[in-house]
């Protein structure tokens, strides 16, 4: 009886992402993200407060650094997180679908 | 076989051990007569208790446990007053120093010395991070788990003592059978569901921390079984030794009998029901079997044993019920105090009755040695390990027990296959019992043999040759509640029994079920590729968009800020090329990304199950040397 390799012996199904969590997981994450970052900046304060996260401006309308720019920039970073973790989980799944398919 | 044995002749049982009576005890429930023939002149074969001028001893010890609920229950009924609940203390004796069995870190560590615990601590470790690759013998299987320093201190002399021969030729079914080889799996569940115990390892670590044990030893529940079956009609004949089987066109017709005397008797059944040794039984056969199968039976090895009782004038020598003797210096390989099984195995409490066991080979010399001398040996070994006087003996004797370990060699197991091919041919012969299936059972699968043979008799239909074997039959019979894969157990296939055993049911399987789901899929693999693939598109894509956003945009100087990219991207301006490479270069780059966590995700997980895996062995083995 051959010791058990542990990759042999673990059930060995392939994993498919539920492309929906991963986008509200990821959704959750860069939106709070964003929010932190933002409130920390005007938290610790300055002369020229968040001059370079303020760029994301250009993509987000309505962004700044301010604190009501934080809740906006909560809105977006939501916004993108979600999208790339459902386009993640789509890519994953479909990938994987064929290789399988291939096999 | 028959479903109705109702003929005036009763079915013939070959031996009064566990095994045999007990095929006579559950026939009897069926109102079924039995003869039951023993060679010797007492039941309970290798369970029997000895009496010596009031000194009760047994042949090693022993404990009852047993995972079977029908077998818990038989006991209960046969011996419904006289057991005793006792709490289990043993010890091994290594080197001049006692160490708690199971084996507990910190006693073990002290009582090795602060050099040889640091060399423990580095070879355990190193087993741990490097673990060999084979684990199909004994040595191996235990160096894996506690690195070869304990390995060869807690486990290499006294395997080799009780088996004569070195570890590393111990087969692996032993292991198989003897130690449970936890899947994975089956870890894996119990790590989610069970609150990372299994089941059986509760069940077990009860079952080790104490057992119970007859008022005045096993052979006390023998006794009483004989007498029950007496009443019921189904005597036990001793002294009779059989030795001829004579059979027709796979019918056992007759078998023969023969006394110290000499004299032969002819004994005609319905049924046979055997717990002889196969190999005593297949050179009895009349006419013999094929030379094939006469060679397999003669290949068939035993270890013999040999216990020496001391009787000591001393009323407290050590509190264990035994000591497990490692140290290589002397043959002796446990001591009993069988005052510490039950106060009532000595007649007089100032007194200690210590066995001393010996396992040997019957072509040993010390085997045919005069049992003053093996007395003498005895005291001696016992004062050399410290734990008597010799002047403190008052008195002592041997008793020898044939063929007491079926050995488990390279060979037997072809050879028990050619012996079970050709024993199939018999519809109305059943071998059980330990030697009558040459494996290594403890009473509660012996006797479960002999509940499946008469059950067979009647009727049923038992597969006595898995009783005990790692096959996965679900068994939803007289096992009811043990139902996991494992080693020590016994797995038959058949129908229900009429008591004591309920189906499991719907709702449990499907639970099951649901769990080997979640399961599968919490265990899952990410795809490393696939997910570097998707990782790798999503940031392409999004870099590829955000400079795409401020190229319309356009202006004087476009994406000043984003162009900083190009310290991590070489070449990556806001450019329509530059914008083109940025997706390959961020897709490149999230494709390593989304490939290193797949891969790092999974590792962790073996990691995380193997630890799970030797967590839930070791919770399962904690008393390996007890199923040596
Ligand atoms: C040292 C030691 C310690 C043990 N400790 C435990 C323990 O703690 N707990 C536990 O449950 N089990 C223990 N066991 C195992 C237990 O003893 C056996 O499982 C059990 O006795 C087997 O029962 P059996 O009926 O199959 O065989 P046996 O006990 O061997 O009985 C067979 C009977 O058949 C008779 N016989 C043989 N040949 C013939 C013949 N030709 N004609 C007529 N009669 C014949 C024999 O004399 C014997 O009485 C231990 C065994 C040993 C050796």
């Amino acid at each position: 009886m051959p010791i058990l390799q542990e990759s042999q012996a673990i059930p060995k199904n392939i994993v498919r992402i539920q492309a929906g969590i991963w986008g509200f997981v990821l959704a959750a994450f860069s939106g709070l993200m964003l929010f932190a970052m933002t409130a920390w900046l005007l938290i610790k304060g300055g002369q020229s407060v968040g001059e370079h996260l303020s760029l994301l401006g250009n993509y987000f309308p309505g962004y700044s650094v301010s604190w009501s720019g934080s809740f906006v920039g909560m809105f977006y970073g939501m916004l993108i997180g979600g999208i790339a973790g459902w386009a993640i989980g789509l890519i994953y799944n479909k990938v994987v679908d064929w290789r399988i398919r291939g096999k | 076989m028959d479903k109705t044995t109702k003929n005036n002749r009763p079915t013939v049982i070959i031996g009064a051990g566990p095994a045999g009576l007990t095929a006579g005890y559950e026939l009897s429930k069926f109102s079924e007569n039995a003869v039951i023939l023993e060679a010797d002149h007492t039941v309970g074969g290798i369970s029997r208790t000895v009496s010596y001028r009031g000194y009760r001893f047994d042949i090693g010890g022993h404990r009852f446990f047993s995972k079977v609920p029908y077998i818990n229950e038989l006991w209960q009924e046969i011996l419904p007053e006289g057991f005793l609940l006792r709490p289990r203390l043993s010890r091994i004796h290594y080197q001049g120093h006692f160490f708690d069995y199971p084996l507990k870190v910190t006693n073990a560590l002290a009582g090795l010395g602060l050099v040889e615990a640091l060399l423990v601590c580095f070879s355990y470790s190193k087993a741990k991070l490097l673990p060999s690759a084979e684990d199909d013998n004994f040595e191996q299987w235990i160096a894996n788990r506690f690195g070869h320093r304990l390995y060869r201190i807690f486990f290499k002399t006294y395997t080799e003592k009780v088996w004569g021969m070195p570890c590393h030729t111990i087969s692996a079914d032993w292991a198989a059978q003897r130690i449970k080889n936890l899947s994975l799996r089956e870890a894996l569940y119990n790590a989610i569901f069970n609150n990372g115990h299994t089941r059986k390892g509760k069940l077990i670590t009860s079952l080790i921390e104490q057992f119970h044990y007859p008022r005045l030893g096993p052979g006390m529940m023998w006794e009483n079984c004989k007498t029950v079956l007496a009443r019921k009609n189904s005597p036990t004949v001793f002294g009779e030794r059989v030795t001829g089987i004579r059979h027709k066109s796979g019918f056992v017709e007759c078998i023969s009998s023969q006394n110290q005397a000499g004299e032969k008797t002819q004994y005609d059944g319905s049924n046979y029901v055997s717990s002889m040794s196969l190999k005593e039984l297949i050179l009895g056969l009349d006419p013999p079997p094929p030379d094939q199968v006469l060679q397999a039976a003669k290949s068939l090895r035993y270890r013999d044993y040999l216990t020496v009782v001391l009787v000591v004038n001393r009323e407290n020598i050590f509190p264990d019920n035994w000591i497990y003797v490692h140290t290589p210096e002397v043959k002796l390989g446990r001591v009993q105090n069988y005052k510490n099984w039950s106060p009532e195995m000595v007649p007089d409490s100032c007194k200690t009755a210590l066995g001393l066991e010996y396992f040997l080979w019957e072509q040993d010399e010390e085997w045919r040695w005069p049992d003053e001398r093996l007395i003498e040996t005895g005291i001696r070994e016992c004062a050399q390990i410290g734990l008597i006087q010799p002047e403190e003996v008052e008195d002592g004797t041997v008793v020898r027990m044939k063929k007491a370990y079926p050995v488990y060699d390279q060979n037997y197991h072809r050879s028990l296959q050619i012996i079970r091919q050709y024993l199939a041919r018999f519809t109305n012969l059943q071998t059980i019992g330990r030697n009558g299936l040459h494996r290594y059972n403890n009473q509660d699968h012996s006797m479960l043999t002999g509940v499946y043979a008469a059950r067979n008799i009647m009727g049923e239909k038992h597969d006595l040759w898995s009783v005990n074997t790692e096959k996965e039959y679900h068994e939803n019979g007289i096992l009811q509640g043990e139902t996991q894969s494992g080693g020590d157990r016994l797995v038959p296939v058949g129908g229900p029994p009429e008591s004591s055993s309920l189906p499991v049911s719907a709702l449990e399987s499907t639970n099951a079920a649901g769990r080997q789901q979640i399961l599968e899929e919490a265990f899952a693999l990410l795809d490393p590729l696939a997910l570097g693939l998707a990782v790798g598109l999503v940031c392409g894509f999004g870099l590829f968009l955000a400079g795409v956003l401020l190229l319309l945009k356009g202006g004087e100087t476009v994406g000043p800020n984003l162009s900083l990219l190009r310290h991590f991207l070489p070449g990556f301006t806001v450019s329509w090329p530059g914008v083109f490479l940025g997706f390959v270069e961020a897709g490149v780059g999230g494709f390593v990304l989304g490939n290193i966590a797949a891969r790092l995700r999974n590792g962790l997980m073996f990691a995380y199950a193997g630890i799970v895996r030797r967590r839930a062995e070791a919770e399962e083995n904690p008393d390996i040397l007890d199923k040596i």
